[in-house]
């Protein structure tokens, strides 16, 4: 092999780990937590800058042509550390924007307006990174050690760089594959229904855009150390196209995808049109044709082939848990002791206290004038299957919601447990143990049965980011618990054959089974069930009201609204009749119906 | 506010609206299961029954904005199952959805020459002077924009719209959900009593059984999907069954639409 | 303070070439109900075509080449959004993955209009006219001749709108597709014939920006395009008297600040007004979603 093909091969291996390290990050952001960052390559650049300015010396060496701000002059590793550092900084105030008021197309244009207009800035204002001429004479890493241009120097960048690239996989699959990680898939899947469920968004975001942003610095500043350039035309916003086209093409949600995509794409094409001939049409037509190229798959792949390449794959995670099970033959002292721990219901002292778990106290929420609730005030008794009817537009739905807080009330007062939670954010009452389900299919769909039900366990070791990081010899044992609990579940509602499916891929009643086990699994102390058995045919209907009263005699207090008034008759007592915003009467079934104010109250709707 | 009646619409031929064995539904599963009703020409038949009933999917059915899984829809004898909704308005059916029943953004005016819109240029100007007879309340705000009127207004310029085109057959979803009582009433007696008397059929969903009930010549009561009762008003009141149906009573087993 | 006076004239030359663009984009997403960010691109490139007409044989006039641009634009824009955009979204595409499809579009026409090109500048053969100055203005007749392009289309555009049948049918489409198609309209027909209408207009845009700006190449409007968006946004999206506001004030925020700060951050107001809009009120000045 000659010599220019062995420094060929080496400067493969730098840009190709380069753009995998970048790659990765935006998978974490975009495909794992649905974040679709259009401004993605400000972080990298922002890490090359970084390295730049950390590395040069001060700016009036050289001849003093450049000017900088910095200039520290400082060795390996600090500048590289300083890029992963400021990539993780510059991330914190764009999480202000899209943790809070941005959300799907909006912020994406947003965050792509911000990165074209940060290249203008940096463009013109001169005094910062000297402006179009761009950082130049950039000292490379430990090249008092050996001659940069020479071989020895390049390959060892090369393995260095790749390294880099594989412990940020193994750091990045090991978050993914953690219960947090599975709670940033829920986001990404279905964020309204992940916050109901006690998932804090705001920080989940947060800490992913600092994370990917550290990563997309890291990688500008092992790029910069290598090529010592670095100006505004590395940087517009086709190059966080491309990355974007890379993620995409080689797989969204899957890091092995993101490298494949980072080879193939921003690496093979540079590498391709190599090839060809630059005397082929007028000058610049094959850079441009690169860029068309780029657009085209783009467009095809989403059409196409949406997944990449290299699609996300379904984690048999029951699977595995039974086949470790029978592998470590677990007792089963230790399995009942396991099931003790984490009993589904929270465990109650006999005897069950007495009284209400919940009371409202003059509800009103209003909706630009119209009150949908009219100053409601009910309680509902611990341990008990409440039923809440009434005649279409009565406000029932509209009073569960603001309840689980996913509406804000106007008027009155809610206390759960003796506590006000009138203001308390819903997440944060789905973690004291007020949660809900949605009439509307709100199932994670890119997760599995069972994955959907894990996602819903409160205050799991594994569910933080430090946690994740820690690895899976901290949070198996819990997550193990915790699947035995799902497996429970799920035999109790006749699902289990269907754990490790995909969610979205069952029918209507059973995803409507799930999205009912997922908020048992929530541990609630109260359970907020909005019209549970729409299109249930009878017989699982039935079933699951008696599995619900089960649930109930085990000490879970439960408030159902529903429609199908002969299921009322059988499982529910109390029944609260709601009536154009305000009750109207409370009692049994059978007592409502000779109630003639009651029936005047369906019959004039 | 208060309603006044206004003049009555013109007469026109009006076309008799059959199902046969209708079901209908999303994505394959069926809401409405086996369904035939039947609107006489100068009728006024209502549709009512509990929440889930699958009322509203029936009326969508009709006017193909739901499938039509299996059965038939017949206006005057001629298959229209799963027509388009603009090939059914030019079949000559008025229908009036629960919401979005107007064009929030243009003003009174522009939504009567939208409803207006399959009729010669020429004629326009006339058609809107007849349904302001009908709805004289209309003429005053005929520059609002239509996304300002009250809910008894917006309700009034959205059979406004629909009675542009004469149609021979009018479908109305839920015409007073969202209304006063009284308004609601006064809705039904004068507005929706009198398209009939055109000679045109009126086929209504109400949740409001009682008010409605009182304009109907024939009723049908749904639940779970499928017809349990049907009757004139006067046998419907009368039957022990009727107000057990509503409230799920009935001894009976549950039948609800299957999965 | 003549300078002052004078960039207000700038300002309203460029809030002349904004009004037509984002009144085009702004209409274009009411009905479409897809944010196409290709948007700018396909003003390069009918740019890009009234060049090649104006370079043809003798040298035509660009006004000439301004109409072909304007059906190229027309011609073009149809069919991005038929074979394009409305597939991905019949198949039930999320907004964000269209405007990802939207920015490869971006880079497909922009691309293959610099690899025709070449990555040299070019610019039309013609001639600016004589300068004028009025009241403290610095105009040249072309200058001129551009604000009043710009307001026989607003006006144009106004009273298709308020007045024609089928600019009635363009806002009902928007405001609620089914009762549209419920009323007997064809929905499908009225937005194909607004994207002609929207393209036409993208066409004319990219014509005039170029004869204001001069020399340009396949890149040269992408800094446009946040101006647009700026305007757009600024009015509220699928606004279009929204837009026209939105263009005065941006187009004149530009070119004021160009005296105060320097020519080089011009662009800089356009974007803090968009991100301000964006954070605090996306829906814009009116209401967002339908026209009218």
């Amino acid at each position: 092999m000659s010599q220019a093909t062995l420094f060929y091969l080496a400067n493969l291996l730098i840009y190709g780990s380069v753009d995998a390290i970048a790659c990765l990050g935006l998978s974490m952001q975009f495909g794992v937590a649905g974040i679709s960052n259009f401004g993605y390559i400000i972080f990298q650049a922002a890490g090359a800058y970084t390295a730049a300015v950390l590395a040069l010396p001060h700016p009036t060496a050289n001849g003093g042509f450049q000017s900088y701000i910095g200039g520290l002059g400082l060795p390996f590793p600090i500048p590289l550390l300083g890029a992963a550092v400021v990539g993780g900084l510059v991330a914190l105030p764009f999480s202000l924007l899209v943790g809070r008021r941005l959300t799907g197309h909006v912020a994406a244009i947003g965050l792509l307006v911000t990165a074209v207009m940060a290249n203008l800035l940096v463009t013109n204002f001169v005094p910062l990174f000297n402006g179009a001429a761009g950082l130049s004479l950039i000292p490379q890493p430990l090249q008092n050690l050996a001659n940069p241009q020479g071989q020895a120097y390049q390959w060892g960048y090369g393995v260095a760089a790749a390294i880099v690239a594989l412990a940020i996989y193994f750091l990045f699959r090991r978050i993914t594959e953690s219960p947090y990680g599975r709670s940033l898939r829920a986001m990404r899947d279905n964020s309204p229904v992940a916050n109901a469920l006690g998932k804090d968004l705001l920080s989940m975001r947060t800490a992913m855009l600092v994370l990917g942003g550290m990563a997309a610095g890291l990688s500008g500043g092992v790029l910069v150390g290598f090529i010592t350039l670095w100006d505004p035309g590395a940087w517009g916003y086709a190059e966080t196209i491309v990355l974007f086209a890379a993620v995409i093409i080689g797989g969204t949600g899957n890091h092995k995808g993101a490298i494949l995509g980072a080879v193939l794409v921003p690496l093979g094409f540079e590498e391709a049109t190599r090839f060809i001939p630059s005397s082929l049409g007028p000058p610049g037509m094959i850079p441009a044709l690169q860029w068309v190229a780029i657009g085209l798959l783009i467009v095809g792949f989403l059409w196409f082939r949406p997944q990449g390449i290299i699609p996300e794959q379904r984690r048999r995670v029951f699977a595995k848990a039974q086949a470790r099970a029978a592998l470590t033959g677990a007792s089963d002292a230790t399995v009942r002791l396991q099931r003790a721990a984490t009993a589904l219901v929270p465990a109650e002292p006999a005897p069950k206290p007495e009284g209400s778990i919940l009371a409202t106290e003059g509800v009103v929420v209003s909706f630009g004038g119209l009150r949908a609730v009219d100053g409601v005030s009910i309680s509902v008794g611990r341990g008990l299957l409440t039923g809440l009817i009434g005649p279409n537009g009565a406000g029932k739905s509209t009073f569960l919601s603001a309840l689980a807080g996913t509406v804000p009330i106007a008027e009155g007062r809610i206390l759960f447990s003796g506590q006000d939670v009138s203001r308390m954010p819903a997440y944060l009452r789905a973690r004291a143990g007020l949660v809900r389900t949605f009439q509307l299919a709100s199932e994670f769909k890119r997760l599995t049965v069972v994955e959907n039900l894990l996602a819903a366990v409160p205050g799991q070791k594994g569910d933080t980011f430090v946690g994740a990081l820690r690895g899976r010899r901290y949070w198996q044992q819990e997550e193990l618990a915790a699947i035995d609990q799902a497996k429970q579940l799920m035999d109790r509602f006749g699902l289990l054959e269907y754990a490790d499916s995909y969610a979205g891929n069952l029918s209507g009643g059973q995803r409507r089974l799930v999205e009912i086990m997922r908020a048992i699994m929530a541990r609630p102390k109260l359970l907020l069930l909005d019209e549970p058995m729409a299109g249930i045919n009878p017989t699982l209907a039935r079933r699951i009201g008696k599995n619900l009263q089960e649930l109930c005699a085990e000490g879970m207090t439960i408030l159902l609204v529903e429609h199908e008034l002969a299921f009322m008759d059988e499982f529910c007592d109390p029944v609260i009749v709601l009536a154009e915003g305000r009750v109207l009467a409370e009692g049994t079934m059978a007592a409502l119906r000779g109630h003639p104010e009651v029936v005047e109250a369906y019959l004039v709707g | 506010m208060s309603v006044e009646a206004g003049a009555a619409p013109a007469t026109v031929k009006g076309a008799a609206l059959a199902t046969e064995l209708l079901s209908a539904g999303y994505a394959g599963r069926a809401v409405v299961q086996e369904l035939s009703i039947r609107v006489a020409p100068g009728e006024v038949v209502s549709v009512v029954g509990p929440n889930g009933s699958g009322k509203s999917t029936l009326l969508k059915s009709l006017v193909g904005v739901v499938q039509v899984l299996s059965g038939k829809v017949l206006l005057d004898g001629k298959d229209i199952t799963n027509w388009s909704p603009d090939a059914a308005a030019r079949a000559g059916i008025g229908y009036v959805p629960q919401i979005d029943d107007v064009f929030a953004p243009l003003t009174v005016r522009e939504n009567l020459e939208m409803g207006g819109y399959l009729l010669p240029a020429r004629e326009v100007p006339g058609r809107i002077t007849h349904v302001l007879d009908v709805f004289p309340q209309l003429a005053r705000m005929l520059t609002r924009k239509a996304g300002r009127l009250s809910g008894g207004e917006r309700k009034m310029l959205a059979m406004g719209r629909v009675l542009m085109l004469e149609p021979r057959a009018f479908i109305l979803d839920e015409p007073t959900a969202n209304l006063a009582p009284a308004l609601a009433n006064t809705l039904l007696e004068d507005h929706i009593r009198q398209l009939s008397a055109t000679g045109a059929s009126v086929l209504v969903v109400e949740q409001r059984a009682r008010a409605v009930l009182a304009i109907s010549d024939r009723t049908y009561v749904l639940t779970g999907g499928r017809c349990r009762l049907e009757g004139t008003p006067a046998e419907l009141i009368a039957s022990p069954d009727f107000a057990d149906t509503f409230l799920g009573g009935t001894k009976r087993p549950m039948e609800s639409a299957s999965e | 303070m003549s300078l002052f006076i004078a960039s207000i004239g700038f300002g309203i030359v460029t809030a002349s070439v904004l009004a037509i663009a984002a009144v085009g984009f702004t209409v274009q997403f009411g009905v479409t109900d897809v944010i196409n960010l290709a948007y700018s691109s396909v003003m390069i490139a009918s740019a890009y075509v009234a060049f090649l007409i104006n370079q043809l044989g003798q040298g035509q006039s660009i006004w000439i080449a301004m109409v072909v641009a304007a059906g190229f634009g027309a011609v073009v824009s149809v069919v991005i959004n038929k074979y394009l955009y409305a597939p991905f979204q019949r198949r039930g595409t999320s907004p964000t993955a269209v405007v990802i499809v939207s920015l490869g579009v971006l880079l497909i026409i922009e691309y293959t209009v610099q690899a025709v090109e070449g990555s040299a500048n070019v610019s039309y053969t013609m001639s600016q006219g004589a300068t004028l100055s009025f009241g403290g203005l610095i105009l040249t007749v072309v200058q001129l001749v551009i604000i009043g392009l710009s307001l026989i289309f607003m006006v144009g555009l106004h009273l298709l709108l308020r007045y024609t049948r089928f600019g009635k049918a363009m806002r009902a489409t928007a405001a609620d597709r089914t009762l549209a198609r419920n009323c007997g309209i064809r929905t499908d027909r009225v937005v194909t014939l607004a994207c002609l209408l929207t393209g036409a207009l993208c066409g004319v845009a990219g014509t005039v920006f170029v004869i204001n700006t001069g020399s340009f190449g396949a890149t040269s409007a992408d800094l446009f395009l946040v101006m647009i968006l700026a305007a757009v946004f600024l009015g509220g999206p699928g606004q279009p008297y929204g837009a026209m506001l939105g263009a005065l004030v941006i187009g004149v925020a530009t070119e004021v600040s160009a005296v105060f700060i320097t020519a080089d951050y011009k662009y800089v107001p356009a974007f803090v007004i968009l991100l301000v809009v964006l954070a605090v009120r996306p829906r814009g000045l009116f209401n967002a979603g339908a026209i009218g």
